[in-house]
C-alpha cells in the first residue's frame, strides 16, 4: 500500500493538495508554503503506529529536515519513546537532543522542524496539540505538524496532513487571553486557526527506480480494501465521537449562555443603583447638602468572570473535522455502492 | 492448755476428713499433729492456713515474731488483703474485689517462696472458694447484674475470667476445702465451745487474744450457716441488706391479715381490699407482695364464702396489680408472672362462666356496686375485655423483648395458644353480655391473632376454617363499628389473610373498594405498618398467581425505598440512628412486629426482582435504542450495576446474584439458563419452598421465563431475521403453538414488533422498519444538533440584549423545541418510507 503512495507521489501528485490549497492560498504570508516528505519519512511513521499503537492511543514523534525557500522539507524522523509507569523520571528533552546529536554524527539532517502524531477517527483539535504545536511554533518559526490518520489509511487511501497554527492564532496564544472580547478582536474563528500545508511526497530517481522494477515482479497487488463496502462501523464511531463533541458544544453554550445572563442582571443592577444615586443627589442638591461621594463602581458589582472560549473554538474546529471526515467518507463510500449495484445489475 | 484442747477440736475435725478425703490430708493432717505435739502450735496452724477453730490471731504472734517473721509477715499480709476482700465482697463492690482480689495474688505469689513448702495455706484456699461460689451466685443473678453499673458489671466479668484462671491451679484443694467444710464446723463449735469453757483460765496472753478471739468468733457465727447452706444463707443476706432500703409497712403485716377472731365478712374483706388498694402505685409500696396480699385476699375470700361478687372484684385487682408490676411501660413481664397473668385471667373467665348473673361494667359506680347482697342483682366494677386486651399487649411486648432464635421464643410463642383461646372464650362471653362496641374490640383482637396464620386445612374437628371465621368477623365490624379504626385494621388484616392464601380478586376487590391507598397516610403508624404488611402480602400473592405487573405494582412502593425492614415493622435500620434520638427509637422499637409475624424479607426481595426481571428485561429489549427510555425498576437497575461493576464473576451466590445471572440470560434470550438460575437448589431453599404451593408458583415462574424470553429474543434479534418459523421458536421456547402465535400477535398489535404472520407457512414476517444502528445514531446527533442549536439562539438574544425578556425568550424556546420534536417525528416517517 506504501509502495503505491509512493509511487504516486513520485509521479508529483501529493494527494493532500488539492484539499489544502485554498486554505495554503488564504495565507499568504506564512513561512512555509509547501512541505515536501520522503518516502521514507512516511514508512517510518507508518511503522511507528503499527508497532506501538493501538486503539485510541496516539503515537508521536519528531520531524528533522530543512527549510528550503518557502519549502519545508522533511527528510527524517524518530519516534519518542512511549511512556510507562516505571520510568517516571524519563527525560524527554534529554532524549531528544541526544538522538539529535547521534544523528548529527552520521551526517543526517538533524534540524528540528516539527513533530507527528496519529489520531483516532481525526480527533486531533484538542488543546493538547494546540498547545505543543503553539510552543514548537514560537521556539522554531518554520516547524509544522504532520497528522497520521492509520484508519483511513487502513482503508486504501494514505492519510498524512500537515497543520500549522496561522498567525492570527500564535498572537492570541501569545497574549493567554481567551476571552469571548479577546478573540472577537483577533477575529478568530474555527476555520482560521489551523493551516493546512500542502503535501509532497518525494523519493530519488533510484527508489523510483527500483519500485517500478518491483511492481513489474509482485504481479498484481491486492487492493480489495478500497473496494469494501462495509461503511457501518466507521461511520457509526465517527457519528459517535460527533455526538460527544456536539454535547460538550451544547454544555459550553450553555455555561457562556449562563455568563451572559449573570452580565446582563448586573449591568441592570448597576443601572438601578445609579438611578438611585442621582435621585439622591437630587434630593440633596435641593436641600442644599453636599452630593454624596463618587464611589468606584465597578468595585460594588465584581463583573462575572468570563468563560474562556478557547476551548468551544477547538470543538467546534473538531466538530468541522468530524463533519469533513464523514462527509468524505460518504462520498466514496455512496460512489462504491453505486458501482457495486451496476455490477448487479449487469449480472444479472 | 487451753490452745491444747482448742487442738484437739481442730484434730477431730482433721480427721474427719483424713479419713474421707484421702492422702493430702492426711499427710498434712499427720504434719499437723507432729506440729502440734511439739507445741509450736500456732505456728504450725498458721503457716498451713490450716483454718481451725484456733486460728491465731496477729496480736497473739507479736510475741514469737522474731523467729519466723518472714512467713508471719507475708500470712498477715494476706489476712489484711482477704479481710478488704470480703468487706468488699459483702457490699456488693466488684470492682474493690477485683483490686484486692490482684492484690492478694500478686501478694500471694510474693509469700510463694515462703509457704510453698506447705502447699497453700488453707485461709488462702478457702477466700478462693468463697470468692468463687460469689461470683457464680452474682453471674446467676441477671436481674441484679442487669441494674448493676457498667464498672461493676464489667469488673465481675474479668474478676470471674481471672479468678478462673487462677484457681485451675488449686483445684484440688479447692474441691477438697469445700467437703472438708463440712467436717470443719463441727470442729468448729466444738472447738469454740472449749475456748468459751476454758476462758477464765487463760493467763496474759489469752486475754489479749480474747478481742481477737471474740471477733473471730463472731465471723466464724456468720460463717457458720453460709458453709451449710451456701445459697439460703446468701439470699437472707441479701435480702438483710434490701431490706434496709425496702420494707413497706405491707410486708411486716403480712402474716396476719387479720387480727385473729375478726369476723370476716364482706365489708371487712372489701375494706381491707381498698386498704392494699390504696398503697398501690405509692413510692415504697412492694408490689410483689402486694399481689401477695390480695391473693391470700382470694382465698380468704373463697374460704369464708363471701359470694363470686366480691372475688371476682379481688380477681381484678390482683390481674391489675400484675400488670402494674412493672412500673416502666418499656420493660415486659417476667415469664413467672406472665403465667400467673394468664391463669388469673382464665379463673376469672371461669367465674364469669359461672357467674352469668353478675354484672360487669366499667361504667359502674364505686357506689353502686353490688357485691354481697344476694336479693339484688350482683354488680361488679371492672372490665374484662380492657384486661385481656393489655394481656394482649403484654404478650406483644415479651414476643418483641425475646431473642427470636431461642428456645425461649418457642417456650413463649405456645403461650400465644393460651392467649387465643382467652380470647375466643371471652369473645364467647361478651356475645351473650357484652355491647358491640366492645364486641368490635374483642373480634379484632380475635382478627389479629388469626389473620397471618396459614391455614393448611388441619382443623378437621369442624370448628370454622379461618377464612369464614374471618369473613364473618370482619363483616360484623364492617357493620357495627364506628371508630374508624377498628374497621380500617379488620379490612387491612381480611385483605392480608385473602392474599395469604392466594384469594387474588376478593383481596384487591377489597383493597380497591376500600380506597385505603388515598388516605392510609393519615393513619397512625401501627396501621401503616400494618397496610405496608398487607401490600407485601398482597404483591406476594399476585406473584403466585402469575400476574406479574400487578405484583410489581404492589411491591413497587415497599421495595423502592429501600427501607422495606422498616416500613414493614420488622427491625430498625442503622442507618437512620443519626436521625432519631433515643426516645424515639424507643416507641419505634414498641411498634415491632413480633418475629413469627414477620414477612421473610429475602423472599419478598426475591419476588420482587424476579418480577421486576420479567418486565425489564423485554422493556428494555423493545426500546435499546431510544433515548428517552425510562426504567421501570430503579431497583432491579440498581442491581444489575451492582453485578456489572463486579471484577470477577463467579457462578451465583446470594439471591440477587442469581437474579442478575438470570436477567443476563435472558437478555439473549436463553430461557434455558434463565430458568436454571431462578429455580435451583439454592433458590428454592432460600425462597420458592416458602411458598404454601411451591411448585404451582415454580411452574407459573418457568412458562413466565419462557414468555418473557421469547419476547426479548424476538425484540433482540428480529432485525437478523427476514422470517422465522414459528415453530422453530416454539421448540426453541417448549411453548405450544397457539401460546407463540398468541404472544407474536400481541406484540404485533400492539405495535413493538414490526412484523406480519404468514399463516400458510406459519412464519413471522419481519418488516424491517426499525431504524438500524447509523439511524439510530443519527437520529440521536439530530436531536442533539437540535438542543444545540436552540442554546445558541439563546445567545443571540442576549446579543440582542432585552432585558427582562428572557423568560420569554425561554418559552419561545420550549416551543420552538416541541417543533423541533415534531420535525424529528417526521424524518422518521422518511426513513421508514425509504425504507420499505
Amino acid at each position: 500500500m506504501a509502495s503505491r503512495k509512493e509511487s504516486s507521489g513520485a509521479a508529483g501528485s501529493g494527494f493532500g493538495s488539492s484539499k489544502g490549497k485554498g486554505k495554503a492560498a488564504a495565507t499568504g504570508d506564512s513561512a512555509v508554503k509547501q512541505v515536501q516528505i520522503d518516502g521514507l519519512v512516511v514508512l517510518k511513521i507508518i511503522k511507528h503506529y503499527q508497532e506501538e499503537g493501538q486503539g485510541n492511543e496516539v503515537v508521536q514523534g519528531v520531524l528533522l529536515g530543512l527549510v528550503v525557500d518557502d519549502r519545508l522539507e522533511i527528510t527524517n524522523c524518530f519516534p519518542f519513546p512511549q511512556h510507562t509507569e516505571d520510568d517516571a523520571d524519563f527525560d524527554e528533552v534529554q532524549y531528544q537532543m541526544e538522538m539529535m546529536r547521534s544523528l548529527r554524527h552520521v551526517n543526517i539532517d538533524h534540524l528540528h522542524v516539527g513533530w507527528y502524531q496519529s489520531t483516532y477517527y481525526g480527533s486531533f483539535v484538542t488543546r493538547a496539540l494546540l498547545d505543543s504545536q503553539f510552543s514548537y511554533q514560537h521556539a522554531i518559526e518554520e516547524s509544522v505538524v504532520l497528522i497520521y490518520d492509520p484508519i483511513k489509511t487502513a482503508q486504501g487511501s494514505l492519510s498524512l496532513k500537515a497543520y500549522r497554527l496561522t498567525p492570527k492564532l500564535m498572537e492570541v496564544c501569545k497574549e493567554k487571553d481567551f476571552s469571548p472580547e479577546a478573540l472577537k478582536k483577533a477575529n478568530i474563528a474555527y476555520e482560521n486557526m489551523f493551516e493546512e500545508v500542502p503535501i509532497v511526497i518525494k523519493n530519488s530517481y533510484l527508489i523510483n527506480v527500483m519500485l517500478w522494477e518491483l511492481e513489474k515482479k509482485s504481479g498484481v497487488a491486492d487492493r480489495h480494501e478500497l473496494l469494501s463496502l462495509a461503511s457501518s462501523n466507521h461511520l457509526g464511531k465517527s457519528l459517535q465521537l460527533l455526538m460527544d463533541r456536539v454535547d460538550e458544544m451544547s454544555q459550553d453554550i450553555v455555561k457562556y449562555n449562563t455568563y451572559l445572563r449573570n452580565v446582563s442582571k448586573q449591568q441592570q443592577q448597576k443601572h438601578q443603583y445609579q438611578q438611585r444615586r442621582q435621585q439622591e443627589n437630587m434630593q440633596r442638591q435641593s436641600r442644599g447638602e453636599a452630593p454624596l461621594p463618587e464611589e468606584d463602581i465597578n468595585k460594588l458589582f465584581k463583573p462575572p468572570q468570563p468563560p474562556p472560549r478557547m476551548e468551544s473554538l477547538l470543538i467546534a474546529g473538531q466538530i468541522n473535522t468530524y463533519c469533513q471526515n464523514i462527509k468524505e467518507f460518504n462520498a466514496q463510500n455512496l460512489g462504491k455502492l453505486f458501482m457495486a449495484q451496476a455490477l448487479q445489475d449487469y449480472n444479472n | 492448755m487451753g490452745s491444747y484442747r482448742a487442738l484437739c477440736g481442730s484434730y477431730r475435725a482433721l480427721w474427719g476428713s483424713v479419713c474421707l478425703y484421702g492422702p493430702l490430708w492426711v499427710s498434712i493432717g499427720f504434719y499437723t499433729s507432729l506440729w502440734g505435739l511439739c507445741g509450736f502450735l500456732w505456728v504450725s496452724m498458721d503457716s498451713m492456713g490450716f483454718y481451725g477453730p484456733l486460728l491465731l490471731s496477729e496480736d497473739e504472734e507479736d510475741t514469737k515474731r522474731v523467729v519466723r517473721s518472714a512467713k508471719d509477715k507475708r500470712s498477715e499480709e494476706l489476712c489484711s488483703i482477704i479481710r478488704a476482700l470480703r468487706n468488699a465482697m459483702k457490699i456488693k463492690d466488684v470492682s474493690r474485689c477485683l483490686e484486692d482480689f490482684e492484690l492478694l495474688s500478686r501478694a500471694f505469689n510474693k509469700a510463694k517462696g515462703v509457704l510453698e513448702r506447705e502447699g497453700p495455706p488453707r485461709f488462702y484456699i478457702r477466700i478462693l472458694a468463697d470468692l468463687e461460689d460469689y461470683l457464680a451466685e452474682l453471674w446467676e443473678d441477671k436481674e441484679g447484674k442487669r441494674r448493676m453499673n457498667k464498672n461493676n458489671a464489667r469488673a465481675l466479668s474479668s474478676l470471674r475470667q481471672k479468678l478462673r484462671k487462677h484457681n485451675r491451679e488449686y483445684e484440688a484443694q479447692i474441691a477438697a476445702y469445700r467437703q472438708v467444710r463440712m467436717w470443719g464446723l463441727w470442729g468448729n463449735l466444738w472447738g469454740r465451745a472449749m475456748g468459751l469453757g476454758c476462758r477464765a483460765e487463760l493467763c496474759g496472753w489469752a486475754e489479749r487474744r480474747g478481742g481477737a478471739e471474740r471477733r473471730r468468733a463472731e465471723r466464724r457465727r456468720k460463717r457458720a450457716p453460709r458453709s451449710r447452706r451456701e445459697e439460703e444463707e446468701d439470699e437472707n443476706e441479701g435480702g438483710e441488706w434490701e431490706k434496709v432500703k425496702g420494707g413497706a409497712p405491707l410486708v411486716k403485716e403480712k402474716p396476719k391479715m387479720f387480727a385473729k377472731g375478726t369476723e370476716i365478712t364482706p365489708a371487712v374483706v372489701l375494706k381491707k381490699l381498698n386498704e392494699i388498694l390504696q398503697a398501690r402505685g405509692k413510692k415504697g409500696t412492694d408490689r410483689a407482695a402486694q399481689i401477695e396480699l390480695l391473693q391470700l385476699l382470694v382465698a380468704v375470700a373463697n374460704e369464708n364464702g363471701l359470694g363470686a361478687a366480691l372475688e371476682i372484684k379481688i380477681k381484678f385487682s390482683i390481674i391489675a396489680s400484675l400488670y402494674d408490676y412493672n412500673p416502666n411501660l418499656a420493660t415486659y413481664m417476667k415469664p413467672e408472672l406472665w403465667q400467673r397473668c394468664l391463669s388469673c385471667i382464665e379463673e376469672l373467665l371461669d367465674e364469669l362462666f359461672q357467674h352469668p348473673e353478675i354484672f360487669i361494667g366499667e361504667n359502674i359506680l364505686e357506689e353502686s356496686e353490688n357485691l354481697s347482697n344476694p336479693d339484688q342483682p350482683y354488680r361488679v366494677r371492672g372490665c374484662i375485655l380492657t384486661l385481656v386486651e393489655r394481656m394482649d399487649e403484654e404478650f406483644t411486648k415479651i414476643m418483641q423483648n425475646t431473642d427470636p432464635h431461642s428456645q425461649e421464643y418457642v417456650e413463649q410463642l405456645k403461650d400465644e395458644a393460651r392467649v387465643c383461646s382467652i380470647i375466643s372464650r371471652l369473645q364467647q362471653y361478651l356475645q351473650e353480655q357484652g355491647s358491640p362496641e366492645e364486641l368490635c374490640r374483642v373480634y379484632l383482637r380475635r382478627i389479629l391473632h388469626t389473620y397471618y396464620k396459614f391455614d393448611y386445612g388441619m382443623a378437621a374437628d369442624g370448628s370454622e376454617d379461618s377464612a369464614s371465621l374471618m369473613d364473618r368477623l370482619c363483616k360484623f365490624i364492617y357493620a357495627k363499628d364506628r371508630t374508624d379504626r377498628i374497621r380500617t385494621c379488620s379490612i387491612l388484616c381480611h385483605i392480608y389473610h385473602h392474599a395469604l392464601h392466594s384469594r387474588w380478586y376478593p383481596a384487591r376487590d377489597l383493597m380497591l373498594m376500600s380506597h385505603l391507598q388515598d388516605n392510609i397516610q393519615h393513619a397512625d403508624p401501627p396501621v401503616q405498618i400494618l397496610y405496608n404488611r398487607t401490600m407485601v402480602q398482597l404483591g406476594i400473592c399476585a406473584f403466585r398467581q402469575g400476574l406479574i405487573k400487578d405484583a410489581h405494582n404492589a411491591l413497587l412502593d415497599i421495595q423502592s425505598s429501600g427501607r422495606a425492614k422498616e416500613l414493614l415493622g420488622q427491625g430498625l435500620l442503622l442507618r437512620s440512628l443519626q436521625e432519631r434520638n433515643p426516645e424515639q427509637e424507643k416507641v419505634e422499637k414498641r411498634r415491632q412486629v413480633p418475629f413469627h409475624m414477620h414477612v421473610n424479607l429475602e423472599l419478598l426481595e426475591c419476588v420482587y426482582l424476579v418480577a421486576a426481571m420479567l418486565l425489564e428485561i423485554p422493556y428494555m429489549a423493545a426500546h435499546e435504542f431510544d433515548a428517552r427510555r425510562r426504567m421501570i425498576s430503579k431497583q432491579f437497575h440498581h442491581q444489575l450495576r451492582v453485578g456489572e461493576r463486579q471484577p470477577l464473576l463467579g457462578p451465583p451466590e446470594s439471591m440477587r446474584e442469581h437474579v442478575v445471572a438470570a436477567s443476563k440470560a435472558m437478555k439473549m434470550g436463553d430461557w434455558r439458563s434463565c430458568h436454571r438460575y431462578v429455580v435451583n437448589e439454592k433458590m428454592n431453599g432460600k425462597v420458592w419452598d416458602l411458598f404454601p404451593e411451591a411448585d404451582k408458583v415454580r411452574a407459573m415462574l418457568v412458562r413466565s421465563i419462557q414468555e418473557e424470553s421469547l419476547r426479548t429474543y424476538l425484540f433482540t434479534y428480529s432485525s437478523v431475521y427476514d422470517s422465522i418459523s414459528m415453530e422453530i421458536l416454539s421448540a426453541m421456547f417448549e411453548l405450544d403453538l397457539p401460546t407463540v402465535h398468541s404472544i407474536i400477535s400481541k406484540m404485533i398489535i400492539n405495535e413493538e414488533l414490526m412484523a406480519s404472520l404468514d399463516q400458510p407457512t406459519q412464519t413471522v414476517q419481519m418488516h424491517r422498519t426499525e431504524p438500524s444502528a447509523q439511524q439510530n445514531l443519527a437520529l440521536q446527533l439530530a436531536e442533539k444538533l437540535g438542543t444545540l442549536m436552540e442554546n445558541n439562539e439563546r445567545v443571540l438574544d442576549h446579543k440582542q440584549g432585552s432585558y427582562g425578556g428572557y423568560f420569554r425568550d425561554q418559552k419561545d424556546g420550549y416551543r420552538k423545541g416541541d417543533g423541533g420534536y415534531l420535525r424529528r417525528g417526521g424524518y422518521r416517517q422518511q426513513e421508514r418510507g425509504s425504507n420499505y
